[in-house]
């Protein structure tokens, strides 16, 4: 039992905005009230409900095959040593799995969504999850380049693709459905890509980027995941991308989406010397979009090391970068690319991503609907989000950081005549409140009875960055876990699954093709139950509008 | 298929075009095929010194460019002879030069057991695939330094648990001699050239036969071993989990709280 007393209090689900209210604890829930226990005097201090990161990559094979490419970059990070309550690990770029847990609690954070996991290695991402101490977890299983799924979509075979995804997505033990650049993953096996909506993907004859992302929107709707499709569009990165995004968002027609990473397609002008901000026309059309969320995406100057299942990019960036360049196919389901890269203010491309990223944060006009991201690691690491947060807070400090910029850079964005500053309200909106109800999780990202116990109280610091850095207490699932700056525990954290109802028969359509065209037997594919630690089955539910 | 060896060997017969190239020259030639991919003028005797010649080597070239879909595979021949990971390096480098003109990629052929998985495993944990350093309390890595078989020749350790492997039969003498001098515990399903050098041999179940476990392909996609038989011995992991009980019983030397090293040294 616990009890968190006389703290300004954030909870956005309740419409709580900084008025002081006792927090309740027992065990694990928060409850109405309690008797005794532990006491928590959080007078002039700040009580938040834990945060949730909508879209980052911690764990799998990306992942780890990042993590073998930087040696040089946990050589200079910082190392967390051995000690009674932790394991050893390393933080940076891409930190290791238990570092993850550390850093992810260090500054507030209790639930993280894994957004892309390949059926064929999900054994692998659920072992590393395990090893992510703390936290609770879900993931989103990768499909839009998934061939025999693609080749039924062709077909006009929905019925069928429907029982298959729901296949699919139980076999990997995923919470969610992850399409990233519909078609374009599979014609790069090829050496090809698929750029424009309407075009027919190579290899196909009438199947095309834009009747994927309907398919699968449409058949992630009627099995009613709580999570909607996590999108990510074709011709990331590119210069003029804004058409194909919106064109994107046109063909959904109603349906839900989740955007990941806007930041990334919403861009304008014709080659890389005339890129340009288009945040203000994307933010407009989305605004009017009631069945769309987004995740920004956003980029801070720095270091880091990109990974995507996107290969077509990151053979791009290679070659723009000349930098180290890994890549991985994953049969005929997927692949991935991983760059590492630096993000430079004097580069002119770097700084329209750097205001574009914070543009669509102060321009979306609904906080419950963008939620902030950097697509961890690609735009920067997860545990910058506290330098965000001041960006967003404080306009005096985002435009001094302005300045850095180029004038030639200034004349791409928008930034400078942006006014708008985020409240605390809001910002518990979109690191908390709003992924939670996108990820369709009742009892995460607030502070009600019932919810889960995941509760982060601050030191009120005019520093912002500091204050959001390093909370003084986190508590998660109802058990203290970061005191005075220490980590005192780290639990076990859940992982969210869901269970969409599907035909049995679908295994005599998918077992002759499987053993035709994969390279392991059929009853190896699936992901066993044992093997995930502490699994919490989700409902689905009706979607039907 | 293009086979590449300093010597005949069996997989001859399996290719249709053998290279035969001069030993320890294999950078040499790697460095040549990233210039002839790139149609940059090479040295005749350059490529002399590698055994093979311009027009060999300017057909691989050829034919690499053409075809739909290349892969290399390379083993220890490359990454353990003079060179050693300069000449991975100069393969990977090439394969990705290559995607230039068409789909190339590499991939290691990997020796025995389920090395991959160690290697996985070791990465999400530490950062690193091998040859890592825990004594100062954090990760640090160093092939060379670091490890195995330096540490055992430069006679570094004062005692080994050796798992799912067999160093005793694959280690330079003066490695295996330390091996016979420290205390080695040693687990394995059978008795094997370490074992008998071993102070302690734990006989345990054979994993994937009478053990369950994950096993690693080498392109890092994990298979479930599911035991057929039923083993009296115990598994390697049952074993170690009680090695690490007994180990957790004796009094805690580390500190309380936590500490980071802000800058490695």
């Amino acid at each position: 039992m616990l009890r968190i007393t006389g703290g300004k209090v954030y909870d956005p689900l309740h419409g709580i905005d900084g008025q002081i209210r006792d927090i309740c604890i027992h065990d694990g829930k928060v409850v109405d009230s309690v008797d005794g226990g532990r006491t928590i005097d959080a007078s002039g201090m700040v009580v938040f409900p834990g945060g949730v990161d909508v879209h980052t990559h911690v764990a799998g094979g990306s992942i780890n095959f990042a993590r073998a490419m930087t040696p040089e970059d946990h050589r200079r990070t910082v190392a967390f040593i051995r000690s009674q309550t932790t394991r050893s690990g390393l933080g940076g770029m891409a930190p290791t799995t238990f570092a993850t847990g550390y850093l992810y609690a260090g500054m507030g954070w209790t639930t993280v969504n894994e957004a892309a996991v390949p059926i064929l290695s999900a054994k692998h991402t659920h072992e590393e999850l395990r090893d992510v101490p703390i936290v609770d977890k879900s993931c989103c299983v990768l499909m839009a380049n998934n061939e025999i799924l693609l080749d039924l979509l062709e077909q006009g075979e929905m019925e069928r693709a429907r029982h298959l995804v729901a296949w699919q997505i139980w076999a990997a033990k995923a919470y969610g459905v992850k399409a990233v650049n519909p078609g374009g993953v599979a014609a790069w096996k090829w050496g090809n890509d698929a750029k424009q909506m309407a075009e027919t993907v190579p290899g196909y004859t009438s199947l095309t980027p834009a009747k994927i992302v309907t398919g699968l929107a449409q058949i992630i709707d009627e099995l009613g995941l709580p999570h909607p499709i996590h999108l990510h569009c074709n011709n990331l990165g590119a210069p003029g991308n804004i058409s194909t995004t919106l064109e994107t968002m046109k063909s959904l027609d109603g349906r839900r989406a989740h955007m990941a990473h806007l930041q990334y397609h919403s861009y304008g002008g014709d080659d890389w010397s005339t890129m340009r901000s288009e945040a203000p026309a994307m933010a407009e059309y989305f605004n009017q979009q009631k069945n769309l969320t987004c995740d920004a995406g956003a980029v801070l100057f720095g270091d880091t090391v990109t990974i995507t299942a996107d290969g077509p990019w990151q053979h791009l960036l290679y070659k723009l970068t000349g930098r180290k360049w890994g890549n991985l196919d994953v049969e005929n389901e997927t692949g991935c690319g991983i760059v590492p890269y630096t993000y430079r203010p004097s580069n002119l491309v770097n700084a329209v991503q750097w205001a574009v990223g914070l543009e669509l944060l102060l321009l979306i006009d609904d906080p419950w609907r963008i939620f902030l991201t950097t697509d961890h690691p690609n735009g920067a690491c997860f545990w910058r989000y506290p330098e965000i947060i001041q960006l967003l807070m404080c306009r005096d400090f985002r435009q001094e950081c302005v300045t850095q910029l180029s004038e030639k850079a200034r004349e791409r964005v928008h930034l400078p005549d942006i006014d708008r500053e985020y409240s605390r309200f809001e910002i518990a909106i979109i690191t908390s409140a709003g992924p939670a109800k996108a990820l369709g999780m009742p009892n995460k990202g607030h502070l009600g009875a019932g919810a889960d116990a995941d509760v982060v109280v601050y030191d009120e610091d005019e520093d912002i960055a500091r204050m959001f850095g390093h909370p003084r207490y986190v508590i998660k699932g109802g058990e203290i876990v970061i005191e005075e700056g220490d980590i005192r525990a780290t639990p076990e954290g859940r992982e969210f699954l869901v269970q969409p109802s599907f035909d049995r028969e679908i295994e005599d359509f998918l077992r002759p093709l499987f053993e035709e065209t994969y390279t392991m037997s059929f009853e190896n594919y699936p992901v066993e139950m044992h093997r995930i630690e502490r699994p919490e089955i989700s409902e689905c539910i009706d979607v039907s509008t | 298929m293009v086979l590449v060896d300093i010597r005949e060997t069996k997989s001859v017969k399996a290719s249709d075009i053998f290279l035969q190239i001069r030993p320890g020259k294999d950078f040499e030639v790697i460095t040549i095929l990233r210039a002839l991919v790139k149609e940059q003028p090479v040295d005749e005797s350059q490529v002399q010194e590698t055994g093979l010649t311009l027009e060999q080597l300017q057909d691989f070239v050829d034919r690499m460019k053409k075809a739909k879909f290349g892969v290399f595979f390379f083993g220890m021949g490359l990454s353990m002879t003079r060179g050693k990971h300069m000449n991975s390096a100069a393969l990977l480098t090439l394969a990705a030069e290559l995607n230039a003109f068409t789909k190339f990629v590499a991939m290691p052929m990997r020796g025995h057991g389920n090395v991959t998985g160690a290697d996985v495993i070791m990465r999400w944990q530490t950062g690193y695939p091998f040859a890592i350093q825990f004594g100062r309390g954090y990760p640090r890595y160093n092939p060379g330094e670091f490890s195995t078989v330096d540490l055992l020749v430069r006679g570094d350790v004062d005692a080994a648990l050796i798992l799912g492997a067999d160093p005793g039969a694959t280690m330079p003498q003066p490695a295996i001699d330390h091996l016979a001098r420290i205390p080695t515990i040693c687990l394995d399903p059978k008795v094997t050239h370490t074992s008998r050098l071993s102070r302690v041999h734990i006989t345990t179940a054979a994993t994937g036969i009478s053990a369950p476990g994950t096993g690693y392909r080498m392109d890092e996609v994990p298979l479930p071993l599911r035991p057929a038989l039923k083993s009296p011995y115990p598994t390697d992991e049952q074993v170690v989990r009680r090695i690490h009980e007994a180990v957790l019983k004796k009094p805690d030397w580390l500190q309380q709280g936590n500490r980071m090293a802000l800058n490695q040294v």
